[in-house]
């Protein structure tokens, strides 16, 4: 049902699909735009939908995804159904520099992110990801091939090989414990309990 | 001021040959650059991940970061426009009180405090600014300039056309860091040109490489769609190589071309295009990890120089 929906009313261009929807009381959560603000978006109310932030967005142009419809759902308190769009901003923040409203349109989908995984929403590489940060300090895992090189131009051991390594990664692990971040994407942030 | 590295994650793990370059470059007998490295430097943290996710996680991790620059009395370098607009956004944050001290309370569990740079004043009250951090291109313009990076210049890269991809972030958003103009870039072009190579202009030059914000990684498919888009303007343009001053939008760039037909334009990194000019040799720059071989671009460079 949601995908439907989906496709009727974000595949827009046609603005008139928008303005003829008929908001059910499921859908809609007035309390949305404040939520927004609570994670770092700012007021989506002043946007007066002049549609700058989709001519300059790289993801607009080319996904039936469009920034001002988002914006646009947002206004109206449609929670379920932007929370259920996929996450295509690059945050190039082009539209930014294109708002007249100061929305900043990317940190709203920054703070529609936040939202979404509270909802329980969390996509497998945030997972991914994070992980490495808790086992090596870093975003990305190692790899032999790149070690090898190093050696060749002598410049040390990576990171994670490196000293002092373990006690660098005890603060990493501490600080996504103490925000409890660990248990929002539901990772483990200790050592021996990884793998 | 010397300036701590920050190689962030993706030149270590992936491009070591930038690591190379970049402190090469730097050093007392090229560019003389007082840097220092600063091994407990960890991810930035990666703002397409814990920016989205959380960002009173992202703050802290990057508040240890910009706390290891303190303690250290450094200004952070970086080579990536990841880290760059990560560790800038985190140390303007951190300017509001209310932040800084709910950020110091999850810092003071690993024995840190963020309070910023210390400033001199006339000693009575103690005044402190955000730590300072600098992309490579910054110091390079400011602290070197154009004209004496050209005097230092042994090899240059004659005939060569290079498409210079800036990258978003280090450009956007102006709220938060203005390098320079964001609709009017000219930085890149300015350091390419010393090196004795011509820019080329092509359409979409400030557009997006695709990767950013987790794109790359979410739908890949739509991030290649994109960096198509780039390069078939770039092939347009008749260009050599891609310079960037950015490894993520390198690795992009690098990655997507080899699911492309048809199209091969090596990208290479500020750092080692830069280490070109000044003399390096190209075997030390790393470029075998490269999917899109540089070869081409040597053997022009050779042909050049035989000529």
């Amino acid at each position: 049902m949601t995908g439907e929906t989906e496709q009727t009313f974000i595949g827009a261009s046609r603005t008139t699909v928008v303005e003829e929807k008929v908001i059910l009381d499921e859908e809609y959560d007035p309390g949305f735009a404040a939520e927004i603000v609570k994670y770092g978006g700012r007021d989506v109310k002043t946007c007066h939908q002049c549609g700058n932030c989709t001519g300059v967005c790289p993801y607009s142009l080319k996904t039936k995804y469009k920034t001002r419809n988002i914006i646009k759902m947002c206004q109206l308190g449609l929670k379920s159904l932007v929370l259920h769009t996929p996450w295509l901003c690059a945050t190039c923040y082009r539209c930014y520099e294109h708002c007249h409203e100061d929305i900043n349109a990317a940190e709203v989908m920054i703070a529609l992110r936040h939202i979404a995984i509270r909802e329980g929403n969390i996509p497998d590489f945030i997972v991914r990801v994070s992980k490495n940060v808790v086992k090596y300090g870093q975003s990305i895992s190692p790899s032999r091939e790149v070690e090898v090189l190093r050696e060749q131009l002598e410049l040390g051991p990576l990171p994670y090989a490196r000293p002092k390594h373990a006690k660098n990664n005890t603060e990493i692990q501490h600080i996504i414990r103490a925000t409890n971040y660990d248990e929002l994407i539901h990772i483990s942030a200790r050592p021996e309990e990884d793998e | 001021m010397t300036y701590g590295l920050f190689m962030g994650c993706l030149v270590p793990n992936r491009y070591p040959g930038i690591e190379w370059a970049t402190e090469y470059l730097l050093n007392k007998k090229q560019l003389n650059v007082p840097t220092e490295r600063i091994d407990d430097f960890t991810c930035c943290p990666v703002p397409g991940i814990f920016y989205s996710a959380d960002k009173d996680t992202w703050l802290a991790l990057a508040a240890r970061n910009l706390v290891l620059a303190q303690e250290n009395e450094k200004e952070i370098l970086t080579i990536c426009n990841g880290c760059y607009m990560s560790l800038h956004k985190a140390a303007e944050k951190l300017q509001d009180p209310k932040q800084r001290s709910k950020t110091n309370k999850v810092l003071k569990g690993v024995g840190k405090r963020y309070v910023g740079e210390e400033i001199p004043t006339d000693g009575r009250i103690k005044q402190y600014r955000p730590i300072q951090i600098k992309h490579l291109v910054e110091i390079l313009i400011h602290d070197v300039g154009p004209e004496k990076l050209e005097e230092k210049v042994v090899h240059p890269l004659t005939d060569l056309r290079v498409a210079v991809h800036y990258g978003c972030h280090y450009l956007r958003p102006s709220e938060n860091h203005q390098i320079e103009n964001p609709n009017r870039p000219r930085y890149i072009d300015d350091i390419v040109k010393a090196c004795g190579a011509k820019t080329v202009d092509y359409d979409e030059k400030l557009s997006c490489c695709g990767a950013g914000g987790g794109v790359r990684s979410h739908v890949k498919e739509l991030a290649d769609a994109l960096t198509e888009d780039k390069i078939k303007s770039i092939t347009k343009a008749r260009a050599d190589v891609i310079v960037t001053g950015c490894p993520f939008c390198l690795l992009q760039f690098d990655t997507a071309q080899s699911s492309l037909p048809g199209v091969n334009i090596p990208a290479i990194h500020l750092s080692s295009f830069v280490a070109l000019a000044l003399g390096a040799d190209p075997l030390f720059l790393g470029f075998d990890l490269h999917n899109i071989s540089v070869n081409p671009l040597l053997r022009k460079l050779r042909r050049g120089a035989i000529a």
